[in-house]
């Protein structure tokens, strides 16, 4: 079902012709080794892209251009995937039959991106200093902000603490200080540099063929000067050594986040089992943590676990009344020694397995979800079909499980407090 | 059941209507996975003075919400972990004119629509569970308290509202929550869940007539009470307060700004009115406007900027929110912008434009069956068919647009509401 096509070396064109969706879907991503100096310069890039071009010199003139479009929409994503930070932009627009008259869509956007891309507006032949300065402090503020949500804030300190050594410790949208100091010349000549020597991983989603799609494409790119440079393979986690860090904030409410290491990852034969073990623990509404510390207990509102195959950690994250942290978790620890101990019920194992097989399933009902399946799981390693996918799900006991979850342990914990306790 | 067809969308419902009042809608997706439904009542936080059977009742405040929670309870029964085991996921909702339960799975999904049906029309609470129910809900009020962006809404409401329970939270207070009983539940779900009060609409590759059936069968024994819902909040034209501030653990200052507008009225012509008002915000301040562009380059406001119109019934208001170290001179800018826009008209091909894009936005979210189960209920609780959107959007006049800018974006209509961050402590 899903298609590649390979444009250039290193530059791939995936995608599924598909003819259910009123939307579609075209996302371009330059794909960079995570690492702490470029980190911010990646994230700050496709924002500075974004706010004018020769054509379109102003937002005002991109917008319009899209409102034309029937709102097509092009923003900035930048994601993580394992050791790998991903720059770049994602398309959402109308499918052609439902525009008025016989109105094109996807030329013109493909068109866009061209222009996009390849002709950015620039002054003295670097980024206009105006739009740097201005996205710069954007990033700021995006990266200062996480502080507002409690949760988010937390799950990042977490992974801050516990992932000091490894690139999983890096923020994904680079530190505060490296974006203070980017200026115009040296993004623009890190821009280059990225264009000229990057993997470049395309995706569509729509009803056209997918050759047709890289006809219309290709031009983009046979215009560079390419110098191809693979990406080094993902790595292990690199563990610095375990953290308990506890931050006083004016907060009525705390937040436990506690990372646990596995020993299963996408590169092991026990990912998929793993996934069903986090599933068991923490995945909603039928999860032990849900049931036992929320419904059963009432210790707290929110509870839940995820599970990042790339580097095999867990992690739990959990909101509750500051008096009641330590009884949290010590809960959430007896849970995971009873999936230890094959204490797993038939009706947990089953619903877990359930809830895994309807997302897997659901998979291909939008194109924002293939989207990010495909392409964040060609850069992960995970290189298994949906249906091999599911028939692993299928046979997971809970013998296996109790194997898994006892070479799970606690490696750091992070607890956000309120000032009076 | 009535086959509809909407050829603009590409799309068809099937409606009916049961004897006992309840709205049935089917919107059949043939090659997808998902299977979705929403059972809604037109009931939320909103309607807790109501008379029932000629006996008039004021219910605490947050009770609609309660009640939510409280559904989920079934004697000796685990429906998180029913619906978990057939492959489904559920989950429900709050708003304040609207309270919705749904699940989304891909197989049984007949054991699924049955367990929904059952679930909230069977109601059980017993004295044990309400309290048990005031601690996890406690939790989520706290939890509330740390959201800014609740927190700034909710400030926001009290300066625009005198009257209108919109300035009431959803969740209600730890004190009010505490004020409920077994019996105020068995009250509210008998004034709130009578089928003429609800809609059920599936989305999905399924039997409309088999949906029918089953709604049919599962609410035949509703009872049917005479309900009228207090919607009638006499509620002046000026906000109470021009604006509002507090502080926070939050990175830079945010604002959501309000402008009161009249309330809009049902059926067709309230549905005229809300996308004029739609239209307004994107003229007046969306991301193609003049306004945005230059805000946006003075760094007055970030791509966290955004707004349009809300409306329950009794009231409707245009809202801009967003993250700036002045939102002052944005409320202002925003003020002066609304005064040229009146003077000088707005360009009809840039009114064009507009239409067509929100159009394709529009057109575009019908992808999402959380989207399309959400505005068919939503819509049908205001007496309009959501699929016939294109028509009234094309029907938009610039005219009225200006009109609307004219009455509705000025000073006395206006409050401002922002968060500080909190001073460091040397």
């Amino acid at each position: 079902m899903i298609q590649i096509l390979q444009l250039q070396p290193g530059i791939y064109l995936r995608g599924c012709t598909d003819t259910r969706f009123k939307t579609n879907c075209l996302s371009i991503q330059f794909v960079r080794s995570m690492d702490r100096q470029e980190a911010a310069a990646n994230a700050l890039m496709s924002a500075v892209l974004l706010r004018g071009t020769e054509k379109y010199p102003d937002i005002r003139d991109i917008t319009r251009h899209m409102d034309d479009l029937y709102g097509a929409t092009v923003g900035s994503l930048v994601r993580r995937v394992g050791d790998y930070q991903t720059t770049g932009v994602y398309c959402s627009f109308t499918e052609d039959r439902y525009a008025l008259g016989g109105d094109r869509i996807l030329e013109p956007v493909t068109a866009f991106l061209q222009e996009l891309l390849l002709h950015p507006r620039l002054e003295k032949g670097v980024f206009c200093e105006s739009f740097v300065e201005g996205e710069k402090r954007n990033l700021l503020s995006a990266i200062e902000s996480q502080k507002n949500d409690k949760r988010i804030y937390a799950a990042a300190q977490l992974m801050k603490y516990m992932c000091a050594q490894d690139p999983a410790g890096i923020p994904r949208l680079g530190e505060p200080e490296q974006a203070r100091a980017l200026e115009p010349g040296m993004l623009y000549d890190h821009y280059q540099k990225v264009l000229k020597h990057s993997r470049i991983d395309l995706f569509y989603v729509g009803s056209r063929p997918l050759e047709q799609i890289a006809q219309l494409i290709s031009p983009i790119f046979s215009q560079l000067e390419r110098d191809y440079q693979p990406l080094p393979g993902q790595t292990p986690f690199r563990d610095g050594g375990k953290t308990r860090n506890e931050q006083k904030m004016d907060v009525t409410q705390a937040r436990l986040q506690m990372g646990f290491l596995t020993e299963s990852t996408v590169n092991t034969p026990d990912f998929v089992p793993m996934q069903v073990l986090n599933t068991v623990l923490g995945g909603g509404m039928t999860g032990k943590l849900f049931m036992n510390i929320r419904e059963k207990q009432s210790l707290c509102y929110d509870i839940g676990s995820s599970y990042q195959g790339g580097k095999g950690i867990m992690t739990v994250g959990a909101g509750m009344d500051c008096k009641m942290v330590d009884r949290v978790e010590r809960s959430v620890m007896q849970e995971l020694e009873n999936c230890c101990n094959g204490i797993i019920t038939p009706l947990e194992l089953e619903s877990a397995q359930s809830a895994m097989l309807s997302s897997l399933r659901q998979i291909h009902d939008t194109p924002g979800s293939i989207e990010n399946f495909y392409s964040t799981g060609a850069l992960s390693g995970m290189e298994l079909s949906i249906s091999e996918y599911m028939h692993q799900v299928q046979q997971v006991t809970v013998e296996r499980l109790a194997e898994i979850a006892a070479k799970v342990q606690l490696h750091s914990v992070f607890v956000l407090k309120g000032e009076q306790v | 059941m009535k086959q509809t067809l909407y050829p603009r969308l590409d799309e068809q419902i099937y409606w009916d209507k049961l004897p006992n009042g309840l709205t049935v809608a089917v919107v059949p997706r043939q090659g997808f996975s998902q299977k979705m439904a929403y059972f809604v009542t037109g009931t939320g936080s909103l309607h807790r003075e109501f008379s029932m059977d000629g006996k008039f009742y004021r219910a605490p405040m947050g009770v609609a919400h309660f009640l939510e929670h409280k559904l989920f309870d079934m004697p000796g029964r685990d429906i998180s972990g029913e619906f978990g085991a057939l492959g489904a996921s559920v989950n429900a909702f709050t708003g304040y004119d609207m309270t919705a339960y749904y699940f989304s799975c891909t197989e049984n999904f007949s054991q699924c629509l049955h367990l929904l049906l059952e679930m909230v029309t069977k109601p059980y609470f017993t004295a044990e569970s309400v309290d048990k129910e005031q601690g996890i809900i406690g939790q989520e009020i706290d939890m509330n308290e740390d959201a800014p962006e609740t927190r700034i809404f909710e400030d926001l409401m009290k300066a625009m509202y005198r009257e209108h329970p919109i300035r009431e939270p959803i969740l209600g207070t730890r004190q009010t929550i505490g004020e409920i009983t077994p019996q105020v539940l068995y009250d509210c779900h008998r004034a709130f869940y009578r089928p003429e009060n609800m809609i059920l609409c599936v989305v999905g590759d399924c039997d409309p007539e088999e949906v029918r059936a089953m709604a049919l069968e599962m609410t035949a024994d509703a009872s049917c009470p005479q309900v009228e819902k207090q919607e009638n909040w006499e509620e002046p034209a000026q906000c109470v307060s021009h604006s509002l501030t507090s502080s926070m653990e939050v990175a830079r200052p945010m604002f959501q700004i309000g402008f009161k507008c009249d309330p809009l009225g049902a059926g067709r012509e309230g549905i005229y009115r809300e996308f004029v008002g739609d239209l307004a915000a994107e003229v007046l301040f969306g991301e193609s406007s003049e306004l945005y562009l230059r805000l946006y380059e003075q760094g007055l406001i970030d791509p966290s900027f955004g707004g349009g119109l809300d409306t329950v019934p009794g009231m409707a208001m245009l809202t801009a929110t967003g993250d700036s170290d002045d939102p002052e001179a944005v409320r202002d800018a925003i003020l002066q912008q609304a005064e040229k826009l009146v003077a000088e008209g707005i360009a009809e091909e840039e009114f064009l434009r507009l239409k067509r894009s929100t159009l394709g936005g529009r057109i575009r979210s019908l992808d999402s069956f959380d989207s399309v189960c959400f505005r068919i209920c939503a819509y049908h609780f205001s007496g309009f068919d959501y699929f016939q959107f294109p028509e009234v959007y094309e029907s938009v006049k610039s005219e009225d647009v200006r009109s609307f800018l004219a009455q509705v974006v000025t000073s006395q209509r206006c409050s401002l509401s922002v968060i500080q961050p909190k001073e460091e402590e040397l």
